[in-house]
């Protein structure tokens, strides 16, 4: 026996303390209530007859100080949690990892898998022995621990209901290495895994989880495998004419049986279009829905059974996307004079151009360069780059971004980065340069064209701002007479403001989002699609979020004195203080809404055994039992003191 | 076997003993002679005559041999006796000398006997109250049917006397010696009537009024009287409220006479045999009396006191 609670040498101070006091009390004499007779004489014969029982009193007497000893031995005793020694040193320590992932919200177990599973974690809870010690943790995108390792049943059952669904896939290996990592140098480890079994291999990038002498048991939720997802969902503009749209999505039916559904999309909540599918058991089917337009800004594709096909997964029934907000660029051309640069960027009717000499630029534009979307210096190179994105035609001197080397006699875009959105739809292959410069492209930037001396056509960042320059003046080529210059030339621009046709519609669930804020911002304010608001950090520039959950989001920046960028929606774009952006999330993962549940788990080449040995209705803990025994012990004494059968 | 810790009796508890007061009441006694008591004693003393019509009561005789006009009997002449009351026709016929006795002619006393003692006053002074009703009752009867009465009130001593008395005129006197009765002292028959024999040489009907509560035992004041050629009469005083005392757990009992104290753990086993002890002691006493012929009269607080004078007047020997 050993005591888990205070320690012996405590509890015999408490008890010879407590012990002494009562038998001060029994020994003081007892004040009797005073009650006078008439004639005393009477009371004497029944007196008599008491006396001759007068021994019994007193080991009545005695026996009762014994019994309130006794009381209070079992008191104290209990205040010590005594503990069988056995039970001690095989007290488990568990780490139950309950799966919170997309797949959990299922409802083909009533009401649905994760509430399912979190009543099987509390009956383990509650099966758990009295030196059994264990972990709750929340395994989705990330591992997210629910409590301290504890024997207390109620902190423990505390920490389950806190448990809640997202719509991202788990992040298994992690919370194996989770697990594994808690449970380190500790006896009789185990880690209990609670979910529908879909969890993938449990390798990550430093290779397979090993899970050594850890138990591993596995409870498997969920039966039924009929499910219809969207799993592709996007948006774009169209590149020379952003007033019209196309629409691609994907239906997978996951699960055994036929399915038929009726899929409708909506543009700011009104129905664009319906229609009706019958998908086969596994089949995908891609819809590309071209040449929408209208004014909407935000879009939603919802999937609904159609008689008695069965969906038992809603979180991926819906798909959210925002199209990006068309605005115009404020563009600064630094020139002293460029009739194909102007007549380029005059195409564009989305393109505020104001045009100023150098000089102007450096008395009056290059405190507030910040104030333009783009600065195009067309043979100009001020000493400072500016604070905005910028493109340098035919740089020359220290200011430029990129270093200009010697010159060049009769270069050609002999290499070029076709991949690279800059170059998207223009053929520069043929392209006759009288003489240009060789620039040099610093670790990070980007050669997109090169001659075979050297780079042309560079793209890089500095300061956080977009930087491209093309070595050689456009006039002194064949290019400014070519449609490869207004092209080349929109589609810098379209890089700067990123509205470039590789246009990111929505970020996906269990990502960690990285979403663009300027630089200066130190904070921002995430409003979730419930409409909860969450303060969420941010680095270098960017707001830093680990998001969970479908639908739209809105973020805002809480802290003015951000750099002031272009606020296109685009969650790509750069958010401007005091204002906000808006932006959409999906779940869009096929392996998901897979919900088939898997019967075993297979980790580290070894099944994961059965949860066992947590039976419910046997506390191991001796002192609520000896608390009953002083409480029983009590009642019977009051019932027999009240009747008069022990006085 | 309670946590009896005394915790809550050391605070409930009211004070000292030596401080303990004595509980008895003193009985107000301005309201129990009014009106309709003199009512009842008239109406009692008209029954008595009626039941005992034709009986004077000067027909009343003493079993003293004296010095009446009814001859009784003969005894021998003893040196010094009076020569007048030789019998010489006797003394003609057979030769020896022998006196003529007469039976002597007197009116009997009635003597009213009250115990007065704290334990008469216990509880609401009911027993005493009761006591001095009937007292009263009893004397005005007395008095009306021309005896001479006398009343003694008593503890361990004679607290007061009232000296005999005759004539319905006189019951105004008594009423005034019962007002001013107050109880006190402890119970004491045999020494208080050894007194009482000592004090009053004329024989007579001694009815003694009292609860009988007495330490050294309640045959001794009565035998005093018996063997003093007193007629005694017991009226025994019985509240049967004392029967079941309203005690429960642990008690100091102390007796409101003597003061002596006992320690009781009262269940329902010991009201129950408290009340087989007390109905046993009633029983003794009518034993006691009933094969001494001693007539004996158990009077219940309760009943009202014109029907006990009644149940005396049907019992005997207060009237004759």
């Amino acid at each position: 026996m050993i005591l888990a609670g205070i320690p012996f040498a405590t509890l015999a101070t408490i008890f010879g303390a407590v012990a002494a006091g009562m038998i001060a009390l029994y020994i003081l004499k007892l004040r009797r209530r005073v009650v006078a007779v008439p004639f005393s004489l009477l009371w004497q014969k029944i007196l008599r007859d008491k006396e001759a029982t007068s021994l019994f009193s007193k080991l009545k007497r005695l026996l009762s100080l014994l019994l309130q000893l006794a009381l209070l031995a079992l008191l104290v005793l209990a205040l010590g949690d005594p503990r069988a020694a056995a039970t001690l040193i095989k007290g488990r320590n568990v780490v139950v990892l309950v799966d919170a992932s997309a797949s959990m919200q299922a409802t083909d177990v009533a009401p649905n898998r994760l509430a399912v599973a979190k009543d099987e974690v509390k009956r383990l809870i509650r099966g758990m022995g009295g030196a059994d010690r264990m972990l709750i943790a929340q395994m989705d995108a990330a591992i997210t621990p629910m409590g301290p390792m504890s024997g207390d049943t109620s902190e423990l059952e505390r920490a389950v209901d806190s448990i809640k669904a997202t719509d991202a896939r788990a992040d298994f290996p992690r919370a194996l290495r989770f697990a594994t990592d808690s449970l380190r140098n500790i006896d009789n480890a185990e880690v209990v895994v609670v979910s529908d079994g879909n969890l993938g291999e449990a390798i990550d990038s430093a290779g397979p989880v090993h899970i050594g002498d850890v138990k591993l048991s596995y409870m498997p939720v969920g039966k039924a495998k009929d499910n219809v997802a969207i799993t592709q969902f996007s948006v774009r503009r169209y590149p020379l004419d952003k007033s019209r749209y196309e629409v691609m999505l994907e239906v997978e039916n996951t699960g055994p049986e036929p399915a038929d559904v009726e899929m409708s999309l909506l543009g700011d909540g009104t129905l664009v279009d319906l229609t009706k599918l019958r998908l086969k058991p596994g089949e995908r089917l891609p819809r590309f829905y071209a040449n929408l337009s209208g004014a909407s800004r935000t879009l939603e594709a919802k999937l609904a059974m159609i008689g008695d096909t069965k969906d038992y997964l809603p979180a991926d029934d819906h798909a959210y996307a925002l199209l990006p907000e068309r605005r115009r660029a404020k563009v600064l051309v630094v020139s002293t004079g460029n009739t194909y640069l102007e007549a380029a960027l005059l195409l564009d009717e989305y393109l505020e151009v104001l045009t100023a000499t150098p000089l102007e630029y450096a008395t009056k534009y290059a405190q507030k360069s910040n104030t333009f979307d783009a600065i195009v210096f067309d043979e100009a190179t001020p000493a400072e780059m500016p604070k905005t994105n910028a493109l340098y035609l035919d740089p020359r001197g220290p200011g430029s971004p990129f270093k200009v080397e010697n010159e060049i006699r009769e270069p050609g875009f002999d290499k070029i980065d076709r991949k690279h959105p800059i170059v998207r739809f223009t053929a520069l292959d043929q392209v006759n340069i009288a003489r240009g410069h060789k620039l040099k492209a610093e670790p990070g930037d980007k050669v997109i064209g090169a001659s075979e001396e050297g780079p042309i056509l560079v793209a890089g960042t500095r300061g956080g701002n977009k930087m491209v320059a093309l070595g050689f003046d456009v006039r002194d080529s064949d290019l400014a007479l070519r449609v490869a210059w207004p092209v080349l030339l929109l589609n810098i621009i379209n890089y700067f403001t990123d509205e470039d046709a590789s246009y990111l519609s929505s970020f996906r669930t269990g990502d960690v989002w990285r979403i663009p804020v300027g630089q200066g911002a130190t904070q921002a304010t995430l409003t979730m699609p419930g409409g909860a608001t969450q303060p969420v950090p941010v680095h270098e520039g960017r707001a830093v979020f680990l998001g969970q959950n479908a639908g739209f989001y809105e973020l805002s920046l809480a802290q003015p004195g951000a750099q002031p960028a272009a606020t296109t929606g685009n969650p790509t774009d750069v958010t401007q203080a005091g204002t906000s952006v808006r932006f959409a999330a999906n779940l869009l993962d096929d392996f998901e809404s897979t919900i088939g549940p898997q019967e075993k788990l297979m980790v580290d080449g070894k099944e994961a055994g059965t949860v066992s040995a947590f039976h419910v209705g046997v506390r191991r803990e001796i002192w609520i039992y000896l608390l009953f025994i002083a409480i029983a012990i009590t009642v019977l004494e009051w019932i027999t003191y009240h009747r008069r059968l022990t006085v | 076997m309670g946590l009896r810790l005394g915790l809550l009796d050391l605070f409930q508890a009211g004070g000292p003993l030596s401080l303990r007061p004595a509980r008895t009441v003193k009985t107000q006694d301005d309201e129990l002679f009014d009106d309709e008591f003199q009512r009842k004693l008239d109406y009692l003393a008209l029954v008595s005559r009626k039941v005992f019509n034709g009986r004077m009561r000067a027909e009343r005789r003493t079993k003293k041999s004296g010095s009446g006009i009814e001859f009784a009997d003969h005894r021998d002449y003893q040196p010094g006796d009076d020569f007048r009351y030789l019998d010489w026709n006797v003394y003609q016929k057979f030769g020896r000398l022998l006196l003529r006795l007469y039976e002597e002619e007197e009116d009997l006393s009635v003597y009213l006997i009250i115990d007065a003692s704290g334990s008469m006053a216990f509880g609401e002074g009911n027993k005493l109250k009761y006591a001095k009703k009937v007292c009263a009752a009893l004397a005005y009867v007395g008095l009306a049917n021309l005896d001479r009465v006398g009343i003694v009130s008593t503890s361990d001593k004679v607290m007061d006397r009232m000296p005999e008395t005759r004539g319905k005129g006189r019951i105004f006197k008594v009423f005034r010696f019962m007002r001013e009765l107050e109880p006190a002292g402890i119970t004491d028959l045999g020494d208080a009537l050894k007194t009482f024999v000592a004090q009053h040489k004329r024989r007579g009907l001694a009815v003694l009024v009292s609860d009988l509560y007495d330490p050294a035992g309640f045959e001794k004041g009565i035998n005093v009287l018996r063997y003093n050629k007193f007629d005694p009469f017991v009226v025994h005083i019985v509240d049967k409220r004392e029967e079941k005392p309203k005690l429960a757990g642990d008690v100091l009992l102390y007796d409101c006479e003597t003061g002596d104290e006992r320690e009781v753990t009262v269940t329902a086993k010991v009201l129950e045999r408290f009340g087989h002890v007390y109905n046993e002691y009633l029983h003794e006493i009518e034993r006691f009396c009933t094969t001494r012929t001693v007539p004996y009269i158990q009077a219940d607080v309760s009943v009202p006191f014109d029907d006990l004078i009644l149940r005396i007047f049907r019992r005997g020997g207060f009237l004759r």
